[in-house]
């Protein structure tokens, strides 16, 4: 009897003692960044990029605001309700104050609510307009581009230089992202004269694209535009490539995810599409050089859109921090609303009005296998832009 | 839309379809010869990709896979079969069930550790990188290829289950799982040789795949959906069921993806619901 | 089930409580032990099922991800007080079961297990094709922390959140004892042992079954709508296959012989992946080899391996 009592005692210790480690480790002076990754799960692929990006990030700044930078990795497996409970945790019983990063949007929105209700700041790579849009708030930055500025500093540069592609073909992703690129491209077909001349939705959940292909290829477009994003997107452009579509039509996908799509699509498929981008390791700016520099130093790769945007959003936390001198919330905030920094892209702003970093996106076309300098130089850069709706038209009300 | 457009998605949905057959025709020939329904057959088709995958970067062809891949699956299938599912067939079917989707999360963690979570590229072997053309429909040199093979594969299918003992044994089975037994055969090997055969065949499926959509630890998932969708709306256990079904679904997307797409998939498990329901034996089952 | 301590209540219901009250005080975090009463209720109606009946349901999550749209819409577009809105989404959970039930109960065996499936499959793609109701990808946001009822008891209090979720879950498990220790229960029972007997003695087995999918449908909705009001917010993969198949699993670990299964495998599964993901991010296979030994060597689930290792301990003298 005594002896199973013991066990119990143990196993009751061996449960409580993470807590009271965690609690342990939490020096005073240090100022904890809690970071919402997905390490295991459906988004494994997207949290392990950012992870890394967040953590070189962490090592290589060390400090702000005069503090130790300590991070704190929240597991949240995919899930939006556990990043939410993560969350409530860190807060409630570890103090945190400073969150970052995200794997999908629904762990984005779902977070930046809790931060907010509980006074914290945060700043994530959403893709959802209404992160900083109708569902803003005053605690939660985010660094990618809305969907509205990557199709304006997508599909404008590229009408500009081909006057005579007017028919449009699109196949979008039926959700709420694929939408809202869809209906920012009909805005610039519109307005510019182009025609859209049909559109193929897709779910979520689709893996097999011929059919909208065939759809696409009968509707003898002069462009085919493809509105999604991650491994849906490269499933698209892989297949509508393997019938052929870049013999009479140019494709362009709004959103990609950069040097990680490009390598799993390979230089054969990538060649002579053009791709929009948050990021390219090959743009000239000194932000940009740190950060290939450091990563290439500690990691021996060159980094990826995912990687970077890890440690993007570390980058423009530890800016806030030094710039307000100090981890007070209130003071952070403001600091971060009137930020500007050298960052991945060239100088980085905040915008006070819906906390949205504004930086340029990237128009990139994939070149042939024999021109490729090295290993990961699958493009060059057609155009590099900014183009934000105006604050009052995000809907985003701080 | 253009009597054209149409005739041509229907085209393509019939190479679709023969994807989505030898894709499920492993699950099927399983259930009609052990009523064991396999949740692990996606896994047999990814690991198999994922064995293609290395062998093309290896060798820089895909194409050797499609010989090695189907038998890496076999063996992986077989292993599976002689550790573990074969202290399941006493069981009720609900704990094969159980047994072979925890094999199946185990071989997808196990794919992660060793290739990661990003996705791969397996490039088309040069001599498939064109396309075909003809009169305005343009088609993948490769997926014709595909197609090809999956055609062969339905006949020489066709040919055992008519032809061979083995094939007698395959229809007497569907029938009445207990006929086996009578007919002397010994089941223990005829358990052995369905998995090997079945996993053999997801693994043809799952090496031809790759380099129409890449690799990723996920993909055994969604095939394994489709491959339920195919088998149920077929009739559980029937061969000429899978190819009928496995075709009308391939139509069927390949139409709604012009008319409704976002119905396809609601359409697709409305009516395997409805057949479960009302007629379980399937299209082609006889009730 | 068991038919043996066929009462309510009895020792199993005394332990219950306690352990509800238990787990926040051992665990490191009460949001944790939150999350374990969500699960464990929505294992729970796997438990049922399984266990009184023996329908194993791969569809469970349809109904979790129905109770927790219902309510969050009712809390956060009509206003409704936490307590009501669960009322509502349980009662909508066991309507939906019925519905769905009078076809999934026509079938038996693999059939049965499909036909959940295909029903969990088509909620996942209505809930994605019509984001104005459910948010799509995005997931439902922005549900108010309400009061339990009448304005009164804010569940803003992380505590009295928890003590809120413990009541309903324990009115679930008790629920469920009460209906398996009753006449109701013994013939669900029988029609597990043979279904066929029961049906020769005059039982409609086909009704006691869809009566059965009912109350299990309205206790995952139950759930549903307790993932709602710890989390303020319904994620998509509350409706998605993937909460069914964690259902099931947190049932079948724990043992489907008693209620009491259900809360130790929803336990062992929340605390694990809490504990281990930050060490391992494969820990999914643990909890996929603890599903092989559970089916093959504890048919009991945890809650048997006292039985099992006394078992052992016979067999070897020495041990």
């Amino acid at each position: 009897m005594r002896n199973r009592r013991e066990i119990l005692a143990a196993a009751a210790v061996g449960i409580a003692t993470p807590s009271l480690l965690r609690r342990a480790w939490a020096q005073q002076d240090a100022i904890e960044i809690g970071s919402l990754v997905s390490l295991s799960g459906t988004f494994a692929n997207i949290g392990e990029q950012v992870d890394i990006g967040s953590k070189i990030a962490i090592d290589h700044y060390k400090t702000a605001a005069g503090r130790p930078l300590r991070y704190v990795q929240l597991d949240d497996q995919g899930d939006p309700g556990r990043a939410v409970r993560l969350t409530q945790d860190a807060i409630r019983d570890r103090g945190i104050r400073f969150f970052m990063n995200c794997t999908n949007s629904a762990i984005a929105l779902a977070v930046a609510k809790e931060v907010a209700s509980s006074g914290g700041v945060y700043i994530n790579q959403a893709g959802a307009d209404e992160m900083t849009g109708t569902l803003c708030n005053k605690n939660t930055f985010r660094w990618p581009v809305a969907t509205y500025s990557a199709v304006n500093t997508t599909v404008r540069p590229f009408m500009k230089q081909f006057p005579d592609a007017k028919k449009w073909y699109t196949i979008t992703g039926q959700y709420v992202f694929g939408d809202s690129l869809l209906k920012n491209l009909k805005d610039v077909l519109g307005e510019l004269g182009g025609q859209h001349v049909g559109n193929s939705y897709h779910s979520l959940s689709d893996r097999e694209y011929s059919g909208f292909i065939t759809a696409a290829i009968a509707a003898q477009p002069d462009v085919l535009c493809i509105c999604n994003f991650g491994s849906q997107t490269t499933d698209v452009l892989r297949q509508a490539v393997s019938f052929g579509m870049k013999r009479n039509t140019k494709i362009v996908v709004v959103w990609s995810t950069g040097l990680d799509q490009f390598q799993s699509l390979g230089p054969d498929i990538c060649e002579g599409v053009y791709f929009g981008a948050n990021y390219w390791h090959g743009v000239d700016a000194p932000g940009n050089r740190l950060l290939t520099g450091v990563i290439k130093d500690k990691l021996k790769v060159t980094p990826s859109y995912l990687l970077t945007a890890g440690w993007a959003c570390t980058q423009a936390t530890v800016e806030a921090l030094n710039k307000a001198g100090s981890a007070e919330v209130p003071a952070v905030i403001k600091a971060f609303e009137t930020l500007s920094y050298e960052g991945p892209t060239g100088l980085e702003k905040v915008r006070a009005e819906d906390h949205q970093v504004l930086k340029d996106y990237y128009l990139l076309l994939g070149k042939p296998k024999a021109k490729m300098l090295d290993k990961d130089d699958y493009v060059d850069v057609i155009s590099a832009q900014k183009a934000f709706l105006p604050p009052d038209k995000t809907g985003c009300k701080l | 839309m253009s009597a054209q457009v149409l005739i041509f998605g229907a085209l393509n949905g019939v190479g679709i379809g023969m994807i989505y057959f030898i894709l499920s025709v492993g699950l099927t020939m399983i259930f009609g010869l052990m009523q064991f329904v396999n949740f692990a057959h996606g896994a047999f088709y990814m690991v198999s990709a994922y064995a293609a995958f290395a062998i093309a970067q290896w060798t820089g062809s895909v194409l050797p896979a499609l010989l090695i891949s189907p038998l890496l699956a076999a063996a992986f299938a077989l292993a599976s079969e002689r550790l573990l599912l074969q202290r399941t067939y006493s069981l009720p079917h609900e704990a094969q069930i159980l047994i072979t989707f925890a094999l199946a999360i185990l071989a997808q963690e196990s794919v992660t550790m060793i290739f990661g979570t990003l996705g791969k590229n397996v490039p088309v072997p040069e001599i498939f990188s064109g396309v075909v053309i003809f009169g305005g429909f343009v088609y993948p040199s490769y997926r014709l290829f595909v197609v090809g093979i999956a055609v062969a594969v339905a006949l020489a299918m066709w040919l055992a289950i008519e032809r061979t003992r083995f094939g007698a044994m395959v229809r007497a089975a569907a029938e009445n799982a207990e006929m086996m037994g009578l007919l002397g055969f010994d089941s223990r090997k005829v358990f052995m040789a369905a998995f090997a055969f079945g996993g053999a065949l997801a693994g043809l499926a799952g090496a031809l795949a790759a380099p129409l959509r890449g690799v990723e630890p996920l993909m055994g998932r969604e095939a394994l959906a489709i491959a339920f969708v195919v088998v149920i709306l077929g009739g559980l256990g029937s061969f000429s069921g899978a190819l009928l079904a496995a075709l009308l679904i391939g139509i069927t997307q390949s139409l709604m993806s012009m008319i409704w797409p976002g119905g396809a998939h609601l359409m697709i498990y409305g009516v395997m619901t409805m057949i479960l329901a009302f007629r379980p034996t399937g299209l082609m089952g006889r009730s | 089930m068991t038919t043996e301590g066929l009462r309510f209540p009895n020792g199993t219901t005394v332990v219950i409580a306690v352990f509800l009250i238990a787990l926040p005080c051992i665990l490191p975090s009460l949001t944790l032990a939150s999350e374990i009463l969500v699960l464990a209720t929505g294992a729970l109606s796997c438990t049922l099922l399984l266990g009184s009946v023996g329908l194993l349901s791969f569809g469970q999550g349809l109904y979790f991800g129905l109770g927790a749209y219902v309510s969050a819409i009712l809390i956060r577009d009509f206003e409704m007080s936490a307590l009501a809105a669960t009322i509502a989404a349980s009662l909508a959970g066991c309507l939906l079961a019925a519905a769905a039930g009078l076809l999934i109960v026509r079938r038996q065996g693999v059939y049965f297990v499909m036909l959940t499936l295909a029903f969990a499959q088509m909620g996942f793609f209505l809930a994605l094709a019509f984001p104005r109701l459910t948010g799509g990808e995005n997931g439902f946001g922005n549900v108010p922390r309400t009061a339990i009822a009448f304005g009164q008891f804010a569940l803003s209090n992380p505590l009295l959140l928890y003590v809120f979720l413990a009541i309903l879950s324990f009115a679930a498990f008790a629920l469920v004892q009460r209906i398996v220790a009753s006449p109701f229960g013994s013939v669900l029972n029988s029609i597990r042992y043979n279904e066929s007997r029961s049906e020769a003695l005059g039982y409609d087995a086909r009704r006691f079954k869809l009566a059965a999918v009912t109350m299990a449908g309205g206790i995952a909705a139950l759930a549903g709508a307790m993932n709602t009001l710890m989390l303020n917010f319904v994620p998509l993969s509350a409706i998605d296959v993937e909460t069914s198949e964690r259902l099931l699993i947190a049932s079948l670990i724990g043992g489907v012989g008693s209620p009491l299964g259900a809360l130790i495998g929803a336990s062992v599964l929340s605390a694990m992946s809490d504990f281990l993901s930050p060490i391992w991010p494969r820990w999914s296979m643990v909890v996929a080899l603890l599903l092989i030994v559970t089916v093959l060597f504890l048919r009991d689930g945890l809650l048997g391996l006292g039985g099992v290792l006394r078992r052992q301990g016979k067999e070897m003298p020495n041990g």
